[in-house]
């Protein structure tokens, strides 16, 4: 990961299911009820640089790993819930992933890294591989128009990283036709 | 055929290569490699850059004394040879300009070790120091003066992620073999080892296409 | 001053490589050899066909000093076979890039010093020996090049000598919708090329492709490649610690994505 790069420092501030530990006081704001603290297991959802923090680093003194205790425990984003990636596995196309998050895979990579989902893995790779094959086909077309992007079905469904493909795919198409309408200068 | 063709035939260990001849070879492989990788090349220790500039300037001047003459058979061989000096000159500069870019991403990374530096021209060292010394100056009289000292610093390291921003070198790159050889590469589900035949055009990650780049096994394309 | 553009060539710095690529001229007119940069140019004698590269090709050709030979690949015929091939023998890989010139190949036509950049690369390479050549200093263009193979710059060369050439081309419209269903045909391939990365294969063969349908797809290509690296990174991590665990890492573990011999399989990844 890159210091300056947006998507990254944007991806790191999504937010993601977690379960606090123990109790803490003060934080009860943080499950809508400002009044008390907050109860060990309650449910909340916190940005994910500050949950992985929390989740990797241990809350007690001692040395032997055995005993560490984190302050709080990860869970799978909605977005990578097992809904969404049945979903990808029945039909890669069908899903508008950006209605999931902005950042899909940018979020992905980060919790394959805390999470071991070999499966997650494959499915979130097959997705990416057959949604950038569509995806050059759309860029194609919006080339050979000269259209600008509208909000077609598929296309407004890209996240991030797709959209990214979208413009090298649509500026490769057009590098290469504006040069064959100038050969004949 | 003249005399040194006829040497040529007749020795097989000399390539028949005219230096100007090959200068355009590797200049022009420098030029595509240096476009086409994530990192900054090493400048060329052969003195090929000086090697072609001098060459230019010393055309510029025949283009001069050409200029001159008012002979119009020599009008057309003016033209041609003013159209190959615009073709070098492009190339010189395209090279250049391309290192140029990636010495400004990546500055303070190529200025960390004494080997990242030695892969730029003396020219592109005084130029990435000083233009990073303007740069931090210009920070520090517009925003990071106003911070603690310990924020000053843009090469900070510490905690998890580095200020100091470098190239990836495992993005993938385009590379020709030059010759048979076997191409291993590093994949997710698997490792790549294929036998590979001259001309061969193949995608792997740039970590991996060094060595063959290097001992010029292949080419970058 | 830095130069604004994406990491690798765009078409149009293809094109102006392309016009590196040697092609033979018959001249219409005798021109003295002129000393350039990369040498001195043929002496030209009508009608002794000479070779030269085809940005100065061009030059002669607009001012009416010289024909240019088109090479045997760009015939209809050998368009033809190529299409065929394409569609009916290998639908998968693109057709095979021409043979490594021989010594014979290369050393035909004695004008220097032109033709000297060309030498076989059936030599074994020797120590300090030039690096190997490979295009645009290869002669894959010039009157002496093979049919029934598309060189590395097939598509610019074609269509710069149709645009200044044309009454050089034989059949030149019949060439035209020729290059147009092999664009067509191929630029379905590279599309098709990304589809089975998901596996992340570490080496993926493009034996045949073109140097503007690279830099068409160039970006769009290697995206994919690093997205899937990306995506991949925690599976291959894992994969390499079981590895280091169990026998040591090594390439090509048997049969996996990343591996084949054969070269049906290029396209297959």
């Amino acid at each position: 990961m890159s210091y300056y790069d947006l998507d990254a420092i944007l991806t790191d501030a999504e937010k993601v299911p977690c379960k606090f530990e123990l109790d803490v006081p003060d934080l009860g704001y943080l499950d809508n009820n400002p009044s008390q603290g907050l109860k060990a297991q309650t449910p909340v959802s916190l940005p994910l640089w500050l949950a992985e923090l929390l989740a990797l680093s241990s809350r007690t003194q001692s040395s032997n790993p055995e005993d560490s205790a984190p302050f709080l425990t990860l869970e799978m984003p909605k977005a990578l819930s097992n809904e969404v990636v049945s979903a990808l596995k029945a039909d890669p196309r069908a899903v508008a992933l950006r209605d999931q998050t902005h950042n899909m895979y940018g979020l992905a990579t980060r919790m394959l890294d805390l999470f071991e989902e070999p499966e997650m893995c494959a499915v979130l790779r097959r997705t990416f591989v057959t949604r950038a094959a569509e995806t050059a086909l759309h860029a194609r077309k919006a080339g050979a128009t000269d259209d600008v992007v509208r909000g077609e079905g598929f296309l407004s469904g890209l996240e991030e990283w797709e959209r990214s493909l979208f413009r090298r795919a649509h500026d490769g198409n057009k590098a290469c036709k504006e040069w064959m309408e100038g050969v004949k200068k | 055929m003249d005399i040194d063709d006829i040497l040529r035939e007749v020795d097989p260990s000399s390539s028949g290569l005219p230096s100007e001849t090959r200068d355009l070879q590797s200049l022009t492989r420098v030029w595509v490699a240096e476009r086409s990788t994530p990192e900054l090349l090493s400048w060329p220790t052969d003195g090929l850059v000086e090697r072609v500039n001098g060459r230019i300037a010393s055309q510029i001047e025949r283009v001069e004394a050409l200029t001159g003459d008012m002979d119009p058979r020599s009008n057309f061989a003016l033209i041609v040879i003013q159209t190959e000096l615009e073709r070098y000159k492009f190339l010189v500069r395209s090279y250049l300009r391309a290192r140029l870019a990636k010495v400004d991403r990546h500055a303070l990374h190529y200025l960390s070790t004494p080997d990242l530096r030695a892969r730029l021209s003396p020219t592109e060292l005084a130029y990435a120091t000083r233009h990073q010394a303007l740069l931090h100056n210009h920070y520090l009289a517009s925003f990071l003066g106003s911070f603690g000292p310990t924020l000053q610093n843009l090469n900070d390291t510490s905690g998890n992620i580095t200020m100091i921003d470098t190239p990836d070198l495992e993005s993938a790159v385009f590379i020709r073999l030059l010759r048979d050889a076997r191409v291993m590469g590093k994949g997710v589900d698997a490792d790549g080892d294929v036998q590979g035949r001259t001309g061969d055009i193949i995608i792997l990650r740039w970590s991996d296409a060094k060595p063959l780049v290097d001992t010029e096994t292949a080419e970058l394309v | 001053m830095a130069l604004p553009l994406p990491q690798g060539l765009v078409p149009t710095e293809v094109a102006f490589l392309c016009e590196m690529e040697m092609v033979t001229v018959v001249p219409r007119q005798r021109l003295e050899s002129i000393p350039l940069l990369s040498g001195d140019t043929p002496v030209l004698r009508p009608p002794h066909r000479a070779p030269m590269p085809l940005w100065l090709a061009l030059l002669l050709k607009k001012q009416r000093r010289a024909n240019i030979v088109p090479p045997a690949w760009l015939h209809p015929a050998s368009l033809a076979d190529i299409i065929h091939h394409e569609t009916n023998v290998d639908p998968q890989a693109f057709s095979p890039p021409p043979p490594p010139p021989t010594r014979a190949d290369g050393r035909t036509g004695r004008a220097r010093p032109f033709q000297e950049n060309i030498r076989s690369s059936r030599e074994a390479p020797k120590p300090g020996d030039d690096p190997r050549l490979a295009p645009p200093f290869l002669p894959s263009c010039t009157a002496d090049a093979p049919g029934g193979y598309l060189p590395y710059h097939w598509l610019e060369l074609a269509e710069a000598l149709l645009a200044h050439a044309a009454d050089d081309v034989p059949a030149a419209a019949e060439v035209r919708s020729l290059l147009r269903d092999l664009q067509e045909v191929r630029a379905a391939k590279m599309r098709g090329s990304t589809q089975s990365l998901e596996g992340g294969g570490g080496v993926v063969v493009l034996r045949g492709v073109g140097a503007m349908e690279l830099a068409e797809s160039r970006a769009f290509v290697l995206g994919v490649v690093d997205g899937v690296r990306k995506l991949g990174a925690s599976a291959e991590a894992t994969r390499r610690d079981e590895e280091a665990n169990g026998g040591g890492g090594r390439y090509g573990g048997g049969g996996g994505r990343g591996d084949f011999e054969d070269s049906d399989e290029e396209m297959e990844f």
